[in-house]
């Protein structure tokens, strides 16, 4: 775990290690480095905390209202103008709603849109199966053209929001809730498309994790550690394009290979990884995720705890590939 | 009317008629294709590319064109014809309509000159076009966004998403054309599913609405000419329209929404399509 700067920069306190906010907070930086950016709403204006930018930037600020098809569609044809929209909505809207607005008005036209899309996975636990977005790296990812990426703590989440900017295409920013996310990566570590970072070395297991599970995953290696078992994290926030090298790396190096994402055990990080190594070099794998039920009712946390999605579950899982 | 209007009107005429020459003879090519609504369309669309549309046919990605999205995607063999009259594509590529790896398929492609959005999915168009005349109003641009939709195709909810938005950002800068052929895959669209009365949906979605004659050639130029009707709002025009228009056997039926054609049929379809005897009326 990185000790806390010192002195920490506006945005990373506004952020409250909260990603959804960390990119509300890159928002103000790219509208003031990107004179075509704008900022379009789907009634998010808190969501993904971007009041602030609505006030400096009223001028390139589109409210499109509780219609998320409307504001993929509207995004689509302001990105064929020249203008880089930065949509913000609640990812199980954006994704399974809009779905065919982001296939074809988005990925196929291949339009520069980013989509910040907020309250992912069971971030609104308490919200219900309506609420949750388990399935949205599944649809995502395969899609042609589309970037998706699902950053670990606000300092990631910042910086990827950011290097959006040098993106040729469509990006889906997988964000969370108001669940915090501590901090996990370095303030100084970049963030690189279709890069895994390594955040614990070890040979024994790698454990491959996205978005808040990366932060449990280190839990998990620290626990290990204490057992004599070495184990490697890498940091898949890149989910498309993701680094191949470094999963087929982990593969050939240690004994076999934990995910861990929160999202459906269908289609997601799990699957991706699972689909290049059975291809690759057929790997013992164990999979932590959300298994094929609706989620239950309940704080976030809690809800994670009782699929798996935890330090303890990732642990159980890398124990289970050494027995 | 003027005598240069009227040179106007008869000049687009002879342009619609070879549009629907070309809308047939791509069908043929395809082996079949959007006969109905590619031809009811073909009198607009005719009047937008040679009339009304600011555009540079050798620059297609001029930044300051107007803009036109076929969010009836299925019109496209008519989009298709307009689009090679114009210069945007070459003509023998409508000869490859559905043809193994050609730019010209059943839907516009954004890849093809002239082409602004890939469309087809309906209900998609408006939003887009409502993007891009933001993009106009965001960096100062004077063009103008048209996006022609399908009456059949306002079934489709997201439209309305689009038509509340575009009027509360008061854009007088997006016009929506209804090609209101009356005619749906399935029969007629009012048999289907209603979408009377057409002009108080828009008017309560904050419109302003021009009915008109959509294959009347001077009242298409007049309605297209009159744009904005109101500096405060978007416009929408509907047009009533017959399906297949122009070759007898395929107006007003359903039948002719999507239909193979052979080169018998190809042909009694030209001859309905010929140009009329010189010296005699049209």
């Amino acid at each position: 775990m990185n000790a806390p700067d010192s002195v920490q920069p506006e945005w990373r306190v506004k952020s409250a290690n909260q990603t959804r906010l960390a990119y509300g907070q890159a928002l103000l930086e790219i509208g003031a480095r990107e004179p075509r950016a704008v900022v379009v709403s789907a009634d998010t204006q808190d969501l993904l905390g971007i009041r602030t930018y609505i006030e400096r930037f009223r001028e390139r600020f589109i409210e499109l209202g509780i219609a998320e098809q409307n504001a993929i569609g509207v995004s689509s044809g302001l990105a064929t103008t020249g203008m880089r929209p930065y949509v913000c909505a609640y990812a199980p809207f954006i994704s399974a709603r809009s779905m065919e607005q982001i296939r074809n008005d988005v990925a196929y036209a291949n339009q520069r849109v980013v989509i910040g899309a907020a309250a992912s996975g069971i971030s609104l636990g308490v919200a219900g199966g309506t609420h949750h977005s388990l399935e949205d790296l599944a649809l995502m990812r395969s899609l042609p053209n589309m970037n998706v990426v699902v950053p670990a703590d606000v300092n990631e989440a910042y910086k990827a929001t950011l290097a959006t900017l040098d993106i040729d295409g469509p990006v889906y920013m997988r964000l969370g809730g108001r669940a915090e996310e501590p901090p996990v990566t370095g303030a100084e570590a970049p963030f690189r498309l279709g890069k895994a970072a390594q955040l614990r070395p070890g040979n024994d297991i790698a454990v491959l994790a996205c978005g808040a599970m990366v932060e449990l995953a280190v839990r998990a290696a620290d626990a290990l550690k204490k057992e004599g078992i070495g184990v490697r994290v890498l940091n898949m926030s890149s989910i498309k394009p993701f680094d191949r090298d470094a999963v087929l790396a982990a593969a050939a190096e240690t004994r076999g290979i934990v995910t861990a994402e929160e999202h459906h055990l269908t289609g997601g990080l799990g699957g991706m990884v699972a689909e290049l190594l059975a291809v690759e070099q057929p790997t013992r794998m164990r999979m932590v995720g959300m298994p094929d039920v609706f989620a239950m009712v309940g704080p976030t946390v809690a809800v994670r705890v009782k699929y798996g999605m935890s330090a303890d579950g990732i642990a159980s899982a890398c124990r289970a590939l050494l027995a | 009317m003027s005598a240069s209007t009227d040179t106007l009107v008869s000049r687009l005429e002879t342009h619609a008629r070879q549009v629907r020459r070309d809308i047939w003879r791509a069908v043929r090519a395809g082996g079949g294709g959007h006969i109905g609504g590619s031809s009811s369309a073909a009198d607009i669309l005719t009047a937008l590319y040679f009339h009304r549309l600011k555009i540079r046919p050798q620059e297609p990605r001029w930044p300051d064109r107007d803009r036109f999205v076929l969010s009836k995607g299925h019109a496209n063999a008519g989009l298709g014809a307009v689009l090679a009259q114009a210069g945007f594509i070459d003509d023998a590529i409508l000869d490859k309509f559905y043809a193994y790896e050609s730019p010209f398929g059943m839907h516009p492609d954004i890849k093809m000159a002239g082409v602004e959005m890939c469309t087809g999915a309906l209900g998609h168009g408006l939003a887009i076009a409502m993007g891009m005349a933001l993009g106009a109003r965001l960096q100062k641009k004077s063009f103008h966004t048209f996006v022609m939709i399908g009456d059949g195709e306002l079934h489709e909810g997201s439209n309305w998403e689009a038509a509340m938005a575009a009027s509360h950002h008061k854009l007088s800068n997006l016009t929506a054309i209804i090609d209101f052929n009356k005619v749906c895959q399935s029969g007629r669209v009012n048999e289907v599913i209603s979408v009377d009365p057409l002009a108080d949906k828009w008017r309560a979605f904050g419109w302003a609405v021009r009915e008109f004659d959509g294959h009347d050639m001077a009242e298409v130029v007049d309605t297209l000419d009159a744009l904005p009707i109101d500096p405060h709002c978007p416009t929408a025009l509907i047009a009533h329209t017959v399906k297949g228009k122009g070759v007898s056997f395929a107006e007003d039926t359903y039948v002719w929404h999507s239909n193979s054609v052979n080169d018998e049929i190809l042909a009694k379809a030209l001859l309905e399509l010929a140009e009329p005897l010189q010296g005699a009326q049209p």
